[in-house]
């Protein structure tokens, strides 16, 4: 081991001290800075992937769609499905339409689906009644459209197409389609929560008058994280068609998501470097304090960078042993999130916030490797920069000046 | 005739003042050989001091220069011999506070570049000379002050440098601690065939070097 490393860690960790302040603290403070940053970047992420998750679970990993209905969806969807990264493919068909029960109306987002399909991720987000009770005379409705309509599971709703427009306009009388509520959905999205209505395609077609079309095809995908090169693997040979992956439906959203972990990220950067300023200025006035033994250091030979290292290296192991603890502290307090969390809900009296207004069980984590080495570097450049100046300032001094000031 | 282990020629020093420049020193030169020993004394503020750091490279002259022994036998710019062909011993001991006694005397070995095993052991031959082979855990904080300064002087000569520059090294230390370390000074130079140059307040002190010089009005002369 150098001398100098040898002298920087016992200048940071004196034996005989059981508690070295100055270092204790400087570390604390970066391992504090880093666990901000961490956590908060964590989290986000875990918002960020269950978000993602909704996206495609809501919408499909890629949707299909043409200028028009497509004419033989079943078809296409099978040759859709034999291609080797599409798991599977799922004719549906959507539409607006009004929903009513008797003084109470809404728009319905109405969407059909194949009730038979054990993969639709609308069963996951059922709250109340059953997916499977789903048939020709059965409907599923968003919590936020069943609120609307003041119904519950069991109760029963009319349905509106544009379709009957068209009949009262060849004089047949536009009677409403009549369903039964089965079950509510919750999936966390207000926009789907307060308009999803799911019935059978089969019956879609019936009351749109669609025949054996479709609107389009949901495609799920072997690897959703690669949609958009999937989209465009697929596309090839397909010039009709047009294939969105879900990064492309929920584009500002996703958007949004990654911009406010970019503005956190700063946010929570701004911490460290508060971390590493006060690293700076503690570390300035022990080489202050140290100005005689810098002189003692010259007077026996050592040279101008062998000062820095000396100094320095404190600045760097101090950010090394922080970033070490922030990274402990880090995954502490994210596996002891739920805790904090209900510590924070009955402190402020406001229930249980994650699951009220985000429908999560739990706060969702998602670790992302690249935040830690991210996270790492920043905090052992910013530290190392604060030991680095005050070094540069000590060797700098003239060894008699040095112990002749001290 | 013994070898010459420094020289210094036509030594000027002046520091800056509200009441502008204070000369120190004017002209100072000054030989010393191999294994002898030189006292040099002077009231407070004569420049005792700075002529000290400027023959030991601390510090550079405006004016004249310094050489001393270096590798081969050469005369060197004294820069290059710190810590090798110059040891220092300071007043108040200028020991590193988180080192150990064994520890600090092999600083000055590692800095020289001397592999950690061989200072260490270098470290401890010397200690044990000086009367602290007991001691060679203990922290400075533990140490009496003749004890510091017995550390003091192992590291200064743990290189084997030509040349021991002592500055004040009793300073610090009552009349019978301040003997015994004169005596374990001028016995273990003389033993190691390094010279000494000693700056001292002490007229019973100085007497006993070789060759004896005062320091006044920036000039230096013999006593």
């Amino acid at each position: 081991m150098p001398w100098f490393l040898h002298l920087a860690l016992r200048q940071l960790f004196p034996p005989g001290k059981r508690f070295p302040a100055f270092a204790m603290v400087s570390i604390l403070g970066v391992a504090l800075g880093v666990a901000s940053l961490l956590v908060v970047q964590t989290v986000m992420n875990g918002f960020g992937e269950e978000h993602r998750l909704r996206i495609r679970e809501s919408f499909g990993d890629c949707q299909v769609l043409a200028a028009g209905t497509i004419e033989n969806p079943e078809a296409l969807a099978k040759q859709l499905a034999a291609h080797p990264e599409v798991a599977s493919a799922t004719p549906y068909a959507e539409g607006p339409a009004l929903a009513r029960n008797a003084d109470f109306s809404g728009i319905a987002q109405v969407r059909g689906i194949d009730p038979a399909d054990p993969g639709q991720p609308a069963r996951k987000y059922v709250y109340d009644g059953s997916f499977d009770d789903l048939d020709d005379g059965r409907i599923i409705l968003g919590v936020g459209l069943a609120r609307a309509l003041r119904v519950r599971v069991g109760d029963r709703i009319e349905i509106w197409s544009p379709a009957m427009a068209e009949r009262a306009e060849k004089g047949k009388a536009p009677l409403p389609a009549e369903f039964e509520v089965c079950a509510v959905i919750r999936t966390g999205f207000t926009e789907v929560d307060n308009a999803a209505a799911l019935i059978p395609l089969r019956r879609f077609r019936e009351i749109w008058n669609l025949g054996p079309r479709a609107h389009g095809l949901t495609l799920r995908l072997k690897q959703p994280a690669l949609a958009e090169a999937t989209a465009g693997r697929l596309a090839v040979g397909h010039p009709e068609l047009r294939f969105r992956p879900w990064q492309d439906i929920k584009k500002d959203f996703l958007a949004a998501i990654r911009f406010e972990k970019t503005m956190l990220f700063f946010l929570m950067f701004i911490i460290t470097l508060v971390a590493s300023f006060s690293i700076g200025s503690t570390l300035f006035s022990a080489v202050i304090r140290r100005t005689r033994e810098v002189g003692v250091l010259a007077s026996l030979g050592a040279g101008r960078w062998q000062v820095v290292a000396l100094f320095g290296l404190q600045g760097l192991l101090i950010g090394a042993l922080g970033t070490f603890f922030g990274f402990v502290l880090t995954w502490t307090i994210l596996a002891f999130r739920g805790v904090i969390l209900d510590g924070i809900n009955s402190f402020f009296g406001d229930g249980d916030m994650v699951a009220n207004i985000y429908q999560f069980s739990k706060v969702p984590l998602h670790y992302d490797a690249a935040d830690f080495v991210i996270a790492a570097a920043f905090t052992l450049l910013t530290t190392a920069i604060a030991g680095l100046v005050p070094a540069l300032w000590a060797a700098g001094r003239k060894p008699s000046e040095a112990m002749r000031d001290a | 005739m013994p070898d010459v282990v420094l020289q210094a020629r036509g030594l000027a020093k002046a520091f800056a003042s509200p009441a502008g420049l204070l000369p120190v020193l004017t002209d100072v030169s000054l030989e010393i050989f191999a294994g002898e020993s030189v006292s040099i004394r002077g009231s407070s503020g004569s420049g005792k001091t700075t002529l000290l750091q400027l023959l030991g490279g601390l510090d550079q002259p405006d004016a004249g220069e310094v050489r001393i022994l270096g590798p081969g036998a050469t005369l060197v710019a004294p820069r290059s011999s710190l810590g090798r062909g110059v040891g220092f011993v300071f007043q108040n001991y200028q020991l590193m506070p988180e080192l150990t006694a064994l520890e600090n005397v092999a600083l000055a070995a590692r800095i020289a570049g001397v592999p950690a095993a061989a200072a260490t052991a270098a470290a401890r031959a010397l200690l044990g000379q000086v009367g602290l082979g007991a001691r060679l855990e203990h922290l400075p904080s533990k140490l009496s002050g003749g004890e510091c300064q017995r550390v003091a002087l192992a590291r200064a000569l743990v290189n084997r440098p030509s040349v021991i520059l002592a500055d004040e090294p009793t300073g610090n230390l009552d009349e019978r601690t301040g003997a015994e370390i004169m005596d374990l000074l001028l016995g273990v130079v003389a033993e190691r065939g390094a010279a000494l140059v000693l700056v001292t307040h002490s007229r019973e002190f100085a007497e006993r070097a070789s060759r004896r010089f005062v320091l006044s009005g920036g000039l230096l002369t013999p006593a």
